[in-house]
């Protein structure tokens, strides 16, 4: 591995802010030092995958949303102009440089970010050439175009002329200049301390037009097509006929529904990359389906796979934690997500916030996390953001912290005293109070959370009626559904940034009639409503938006702090949530492997530094 | 029994002797007339069915076990909850549940354990009682109702009225039901009203109403067979000579003799109900969570089987002995009733 002479410079706007926190993150994460020599080398690392793929838009780039993608993409296949180090902790959530030379720091008030790209960096076969800033620009347009199914093309309308460009109105992104074939401008609508992160996605690596433009216009299509930047390739990529779009056939080594097959590209050039950020031990990679759960963590335990994208249910977490010779294989990380009860701020009885307080005050939290398998799977939640997200800044803020997290209902009633539903013992009397609709899932585990939820809020005398869907979300994200409480949602970090949680879920502005994640319904406003098919009180809902305008603009310590003061407000203020857990991500490993660690930033397993018995 | 039944039976009174075997041989009034001259005192159609039935003791059984689960379903729920002082609902996750959340097994105070969520598993087995009972009766009514209905009318009136209504069956028998039942419990599941403007409510409702759309074309086939073979018959004949109209014949001809059928079809459509529901909630489609059913409570268990042997156990033994009890009554009323079935 060669030396690089600018990753001293690694520090960009938001890493200079973190860099403290990544020397306390090498103390004290979890993960697994490892040999890192030659002796790590080869080796097959299998890993299976609970019931299907399930990817978002067919492991497409420009598209795809799912968490094991993004880990796939970033820690084996594809290079972004900024990157992660893929290791556990704080310090994996720091940008550093991939394609790029450095993470810039911003000129222009905030507005410009200059990156030039390493040389050296070529496609993977049968693309085969030097990889250029041109690449960058049409991964962007292509995700611009609303015909290839971009899911997440919101985080990039920053880009100035984007959107028009999008809207047909104009030719080029007015705001992506490649002056030579290794420097790229982006310019930007207004200030965002975030925006290398943002790079950081799927979507923003580099696609080679010679074969993407084959796939123009069919979301999920170049998923079969996938030309590597990174370490590793779909096996049999050396076969692909790229003459023509008709001679093209699907890659060999990924056949759409079972596995996928990866091997080690012939063209990575480990001198254009950092080994803290990839050692690509293992010689290939393969993901394989399983609809058997139970067989993937006999299989697991067995040796006949390496590692699982799977839930681990309690039983698992206690047969790995009992056994002492088995404990050494389980392993939890902080996910940097959230798991809550969302209240719509529009519907009776939750559009009074004394309402929603008194629910987080008497939620029985120790109880919901059981029903995941208790303190191993995550840790109590006190307000919205994990602290890690935070940098600890609100280490110690637990506005409703109660004896043993097990709710108290003294408070809640108290609390419920002073809401227009509740009589004057502080346990709600009106019809609004009884058989409110909530919304569930079919999933086993949240049937389990729903009798603590009933029995705790019957104590301030909120009473349900439960409607369990096969797959809740598309419900709640339609507003017209006017959905008043939900046990569904739980939401993880896009990248470590705050306003992935923010944004997406309390900016009023964001609200939208499909889709919409901002469930509480956040900062809406009366003249939506139409709109938005609500029935509900939709005056003088409460707002961050201006909160949240300001953080977005900052960067570094000044920019976390003002998140930080965000969720002091929704917390308590709004109290959209009862938030009682933050997850931790708990991963079963075989006993073939050598090295093992977790990816912080994309919150599974850091395959880029995993090493197995060859 | 109606006053026109067993009319298209076989000639002459059937009586029933036990053989070497122990199964019932058929015999003659003409075969117990040979010999010494015996008073045969006539016996009614009914007096004839119970003392048929009343030697089957298998069926007799499969009856009483049915009645204790009546009586089951109507106060076991409330007795259980009052002698254990337990909610069907209430969780007890800090003393029946481990760190991981995996519950605990039977002891003094949770005779059965646990279920998953740390609630009481024989409160809501008792409770589960009532409503699978319920899916199973009520839904079974219903399907053999309107399956009679349609058999009968299709059979009877023939032509474009059998087309329409035998083809309307046959459509709804090649319905892969569990897609479709899927689909109509998501989309009626989704909103307090439910769908069809509040006429389709989510939860049992919805349940027993998924399980009658699928269920009905079993007994109209059956039904209409019968009545095809039926409305040939002589005394058929002779009520159309003597100038009664389609209802009086299809209500005091037709329908009397097919009550062996309907009762037979009824009782086997009772525990495929229950199993059906059950089916529907290992699907995540039953009755809301809040509510107790054996199916809801089998299928919650179903990832933890190999941990917690009781959730198993208890729930499957009373689904086992129910739909066993409705199968062993079933067989023993058709025996009685038909007279021209052997065992």
């Amino acid at each position: 591995m060669g030396v690089q002479p600018v990753r001293r410079r690694v520090a960009g706007a938001i890493a200079a802010v973190l860099g403290a926190a990544a020397l306390t993150a090498a103390l004290v994460s979890g993960a697994s030092a490892g040999p890192s020599d030659q002796s790590a080398r080869g080796g097959t690392y299998r890993v299976g995958w609970e019931s299907s793929f399930g990817w978002t838009n067919s492991f497409d780039p420009t598209g795809e949303y799912l968490a094991n993608g993004f880990v796939i993409y970033q820690n084996l296949m594809l290079r972004t102009l900024v990157q992660f180090n893929h290791v556990a902790g704080p310090a994996g959530n720091i940008p550093v440089p991939d394609l790029a030379t450095s993470v810039p720091k911003p000129t222009n008030g905030g507005k410009r970010y200059t990156f030039t790209l390493k040389n050296g960096v070529r496609w993977g076969p049968p693309v085969n050439r030097e990889l250029t800033s041109q690449d960058v620009k049409y991964a962007i347009e292509r995700l611009a175009r609303p015909k290839n199914g971009a899911q997440y093309g919101f985080y990039f309308n920053i880009i100035k002329g984007l959107q028009a460009y999008g809207d047909g109105k104009a030719k080029s992104i007015s705001g992506i200049k490649t002056p030579t074939s290794k420097k790229i401008i982006f310019d930007l609508t207004a200030p965002a301390g975030d925006f290398p992160m943002r790079l950081t996605m799927g979507a923003a690596a580099p696609i080679p037009q010679e074969v993407a433009k084959c796939f123009e216009g069919k979301p999920g299509a170049y998923g079969r097509y996938v030309i590597a930047s990174g370490p590793y390739m779909i096996e049999g990529s050396e076969d692909l006929d790229i003459s023509s779009c008709g001679a093209m056939k699907p890659i060999s080594g990924y056949d759409g529904q079972t596995k996928l097959t990866l091997v080690r590209n012939p063209n990575y050039r480990a001198s254009t990359d950092s080994r803290k950020a990839r050692e690509n031990n293992p010689d290939s990679f393969e993901f394989i389906v399983n609809t058997n759960l139970d067989d993937i963590y006999d299989k697991v335990g067995a040796g006949e796979l390496e590692d699982e994208f799977a839930t681990a249910s309690p039983k698992v977490f206690a047969e790995y934690s009992r056994d002492a010779s088995k404990r050494k294989y389980l392993k939890s990380n902080s996910a940097d997500g959230t798991y809550y009860l969302t209240m719509n701020l529009t519907q009776p009885p939750f559009d009074d916030v004394h309402v929603r307080r008194a629910m987080n005050w008497v939620m029985d939290k120790q109880a919901l996390r059981k029903a995941w398998g208790g303190p191993i799977a995550g840790e109590i939640a006190q307000h919205i953001l994990p602290n890690p997200m935070l940098l600890g800044k609100l280490n110690g803020f637990q506005p409703f912290k109660t004896p043993g997290d097990k709710g108290s209902v003294a408070k809640a009633r108290a609390e419920m005293k002073q809401s227009k539903y509740a009589n004057s013992n502080g346990v709600c009397k009106a019809k609004e109070c009884k058989g409110v609709l909530l919304i569930s899932d079919v999933r086993a585990v949240d049937k389990l959370t729903l009798p603590v939820i009933q029995a705790a809020a019957a104590k301030i005398g909120i009473t349900f009626t439960v409607r369990t869907v096969n797959g809740a979300y598309p419900v709640l994200q339609t507003t017209s559904k006017n959905v008043p409480i939900s046990n569904r949602p739980r939401w993880f970090k896009d990248y470590a940034d705050p306003s992935t949680f923010i944004d997406p879920l309390f900016f009023g502005g964001n609200i939208i009639p499909t889709g919409n994640t901002n469930y509480a319904l956040v900062g809406v406003k009366a003249s939506q409503a139409k709109a938005l098919g609500l029935t509900g009180n939709v005056n003088n809902v409460p707002s961050i938006d201006g909160l949240a305008d300001e953080c977005r603009a900052k960067t570094g310590n000044a920019r976390v702090t003002c998140y930080a003061a965000i969720d002091r407000v929704l917390t308590t203020q709004v109290a959209p949530w009862v938030p009682y857990m933050w997850a931790y991500t708990v991963n079963i490993i075989g006993p073939n492997v050598t090295k093992w660690t977790f990816d912080q930033a994309a919150g599974l397993t850091g395959l880029a530094h995993v090493a197995v018995k060859g | 029994m109606g006053r026109s039944s067993f009319r298209s039976g076989t000639s002459g009174r059937c009586l029933y002797s036990r053989d070497d075997r122990g199964s019932r041989a058929r015999v003659t009034t003409a075969d117990v007339a040979v010999g010494p001259a015996v008073a045969v005192a006539g016996r009614s159609p009914r007096q004839l069915f119970w003392m048929r039935f009343k030697q089957d003791r298998a069926a007799i059984a499969g009856g009483v076990v049915i009645l204790l689960l009546i009586f089951l379903a109507i106060f076991g729920g409330p007795l259980a909850e009052r002698i254990t002082g337990h909610q069907q609902n209430e969780p007890f996750p800090e003393t029946m549940l481990d760190e991981f959340g995996l519950p605990f097994g039977p002891s003094s105070e949770f005779w059965f354990g646990a279920d998953a969520a740390g609630r009481d598993l024989f409160v809501r087995t008792m409770y589960g009682a009532r409503t699978s009972l319920l899916v199973g009766i009520v839904a079974a009514g219903l399907a053999v109702t309107i399956g009679t209905i349609i058999g009968l009318l299709a059979g009877y009136f023939g032509r474009l009225t059998d087309m329409l209504l035998s083809r309307g069956a046959d459509v709804m028998l090649a319905v892969p039901y569990f897609l479709i039942s899927i689909g109509i419990v998501a989309a009626c599941s989704t909103t307090k009203e439910g769908c069809l403007g509040g006429l389709v409510q989510p939860g049992l409702t919805l349940v027993i109403l998924v399980i009658v759309l699928f269920s009905w074309p079993y007994t109209a086939r059956v039904i209409r067979g019968n009545t095809l073979s039926l409305r040939e018959k002589e005394f058929v004949e002779a009520s159309r000579s003597l100038g009664a109209g389609s209802t009086r014949i299809i209500a005091g001809d037709l329908l009397p003799n097919l009550v062996a059928p309907i009762v037979v079809l009824a009782t086997l459509l009772v525990p495929q109900s229950i199993l059906f529901e059950a089916a529907l909630s290992y699907l995540g489609l039953g009755v809301p969570p809040d509510q107790a059913s054996w199916g809801q409570i089998l299928a919650d268990a179903s990832g933890l089987y190999d941990v917690a042997w009781w959730l198993m156990v208890f729930p499957g033994a009373f689904l086992v002995v129910t739909t066993l009890a409705f199968n062993l009554l079933g067989d023993g009323l058709r025996d009685a009733l038909d007279v021209r079935t052997d065992r």
